[in-house]
């Protein structure tokens, strides 16, 4: 049982990794429904894990976000991230920062958990990537994967911490991703429909600095 | 029970609206507005209430911040609420003239506001933060599309800003209190009075990331970048909402985690509160300074009001923070409001473009200068009074330094609110409007009546105080 343990986080660990390497919309989508099926099946592996719980977290981070997003990447037509701000290989090189990150900050705090510093290490680095993600990529799209990604870092954070909120919380917490992602979906749409793409970086009529202006 | 109807009126208001697909929208809108006053009211007079639901506590008691803020939201909302309905009747006219495209339907905007209100009642009801995370985020998910009423290019754009950066702040505020949670015993709840024995070394990484998640929705600086696009660009009754009951809210959850800061740890906790009090200051000032958009003026002065209430925090100035809450949420909405009659019959929220308020919109015109001298603390607002303290409190140097920033900050706004009021209008585009736009004063001028009063009222009761 306790093997288990390590390999699920080893297994974030990799997908982070393909993560921030990967241009495709779908692979990307792919990625991050495979991350939510594993945080899941996480606490089905400690005793008494919630069945309920468990099984919620499957079908909403496993299938149905990653079905909406797949939705919003139809209708924007949009297939690939082709010039993201940080390239790819550099991309691989700043996750590998991460996880060494993360192993440093899981070394320091004094953990009292079953899953020991491999788990907590796992989710800072998919925190961080998660995180990166949103800033680095143009696509309005990417950018919810990012959001995505740097909330199940932090789902995978309390796991590892062998914390579990109440259950009316838990349920509370994933509703409000699953309304955020849907929102956000249609928020790709309409972005693409009125600017005729979804590069997020493009939207700087809003500023305050000297060169923008107010357009109204 | 109370709380119950607290919680299910906005809600089952909101299908109902949704429902009916805008038949009796005016009745619904108004009477849920006015049952939550009135439920509100009656939770003062109780005193306390709470009901348990599935091991999950919501109630409040009037001792205590929640409370406030659920008043003020509560009468905000009311208030709002009697405004809105011929608001979306001029607004409609005025795209219509104007030839612009059809923004979000009536009832969709009406039940989504409902929707922001049970969002409200619910963080002002939480009693662990765990609840108060999911309201937090609820509140930021209700509120999203609101600012995309217009449906223009640059609000779709501060919507998806705000979406964007709020989730991910408040995703921070999760994992601090996912933090929190490993600093307390094994099994032990995340309810506010149950927390107090964290463990400090945890507690701290605990605070820094729920400071910085809910200083962030809050819009303190540097973090208050998403604030001015989402409060200029909704219209005018949302972003009275917005910054009047939604900064209060989030701020909600700043005062919250620092209660929960074990014994030796205040100090640390009110470091944070003073620095990015003052900063959020300087970039008020700063911002506020050669402003282009009176909207964006009012966004940054909002950001100057929560750095004042942080500061607040910091130096524990005590049941001041909530006066100065409601005094600002009060005066900001109805300089919002008033702000929503100029766009409306001027047509543009450029500063440069709108001249000569008090001859074409006297009311308007009226309301928009004495709201300004209110929001900067000219006696007899009550601001004046937490302001004055504020800085007693905070010393000469810090003290000093705030009289100075809140100097630049009146000069900026005074400059460019007598610019807009003074001068010679041009005819005016569509009378009509005009005319509307000055039948919208009522709510703005109750409200500037009901500052005035109290802080005539406040000023009476200290002088009395010093003759006897």
């Amino acid at each position: 049982m306790n093997d288990w343990f390590g390999i699920v986080p080893a297994l974030f660990l990799l997908s982070c990794l393909l993560l921030a390497t990967s241009s495709r919309m779908l692979h990307l989508i792919r990625l991050v429904a495979l991350q939510g099926i594993l945080l899941g099946v996480l606490p089905l592996l400690s005793e008494g894990g919630h069945w309920g719980i468990a099984a919620v977290n499957i079908i909403i981070k496993g299938i149905v976000l990653p079905v909406l997003l797949y939705m919003a990447m139809k209708r924007a037509s949009v297939q690939r991230e082709l010039e993201p701000l940080v390239g790819y290989s550099v991309s691989a090189v700043l996750v590998l920062l991460f996880c060494g990150a993360g192993f440093w900050v899981a070394e320091r705090l004094p953990l009292n958990s079953a899953m020991g510093p491999l788990a907590v290490a796992a989710a800072f680095t998919v925190l961080l990537t998660g995180l990166f993600i949103v800033a680095a990529r143009k696509k309005a799209l990417t950018q919810v994967i990012g959001f995505l990604i740097f909330e199940n870092g932090i789902t995978l954070f309390g796991i590892g911490m062998m914390r579990h909120h109440e259950l009316m919380v838990e349920l509370g917490i994933l509703l409000d991703v699953l309304v955020l992602v849907f929102i956000m979906g249609i928020a790709v749409c309409q972005i693409n429909r009125e600017f005729a793409h979804i590069d997020a970086d493009k939207l700087q009529n809003l500023d305050d600095l000297p060169d923008g202006e107010v357009k109204k | 029970m109370t709380v119950s109807g607290l919680m299910t009126v906005p809600l089952l208001a909101a299908l109902l609206v949704w429902i009916l697909k805008g038949r009796l929208l005016r009745t619904i809108l108004l009477s849920a507005a006015a049952v939550h006053t009135v439920l509100t009211g009656y939770v003062y007079f109780k005193g306390e209430e709470s009901i348990v639901l599935r091991g999950i506590e919501l109630g409040c008691s009037v001792r205590e911040f929640g409370f406030g803020v659920l008043a003020i939201t509560s009468l905000l909302f009311l208030l709002v609420s009697l405004h809105l309905c011929s608001w979306l009747k001029s607004d409609a006219r005025a795209g219509e003239l104007r030839g612009e495209s059809h923004g979000m339907s009536k009832h969709t905007l009406v039940s989504l506001l409902l929707l922001f209100l049970g969002t409200m009642t619910l963080t002002a009801l939480a009693q662990d933060f765990g609840t108060l995370w999911v309201a937090v985020e609820a509140t930021t998910l209700a509120s999203a599309p609101l600012i995309n009423f217009h449906r223009s290019k640059t609000s779709l754009e501060a919507m998806w800003k705000y979406l964007l950066l709020c989730s991910l702040g408040i995703g921070m505020a999760l994992l601090g209190t996912m933090l929190l949670s490993a600093a307390l015993p094994e099994g032990s709840s995340l309810a506010f009075d149950a927390v107090k024995n964290a463990d400090p070394q945890w507690f701290k990484a605990a605070f820094v990331f729920c400071f910085a998640g809910y200083g962030l929705k809050t819009g303190l600086a540097p973090f208050h970048s998403w604030l001015p696009d989402a409060h200029s660009e909704a219209p005018a009754p949302v972003s009275a909402l917005l910054s009047g009951s939604l900064l209060n809210c989030a701020l909600l959850g700043l005062v919250n985690i620092r209660d929960a800061a074990p014994e030796g740890l205040t100090g640390f906790c009110n470091g944070f509160f003073i620095c990015f009090g003052i900063i959020s200051l300087l970039f008020a000032a700063f911002f506020i300074i050669g402003q282009k958009d009176f909207k964006r003026m009012l966004a940054y002065s909002s950001v100057e009001h929560m750095g004042l209430a942080v500061l607040m925090i910091g130096f524990d100035c005590g049941v001041l923070v909530l006066l100065h809450m409601a005094f600002h949420s009060l005066t900001k909405m109805m300089l919002f409001l008033t702000a929503g009659n100029i766009l409306l019959a001027y047509g543009t929220r450029k500063i440069e473009a709108v001249t000569g308020v008090l001859t074409r919109l006297p009311r308007n015109g009226m309301l928009w200068l004495a709201g300004m001298l209110l929001i900067c603390g000219t006696p007899p607002s009550p601001l004046f009074f937490t302001e004055l303290v504020l800085v007693k409190q905070a010393g000469i140097l810090w003290g000093g330094v705030i009289l100075l920033l809140l100097l630049i900050i009146f000069c900026a706004m005074a400059y460019v609110v007598i610019k807009m009021c003074m001068g010679s209008a041009a005819a005016a585009e569509f009378p009509e409007i005009d005319c509307r736009a000055e039948k919208l004063t009522r709510i703005p001028l109750l409200v500037l009546m009901l500052i005035i009063f109290s802080g005539a009222a406040l000023m009476a009761e200290t002088i009395m105080r010093y003759v006897q």
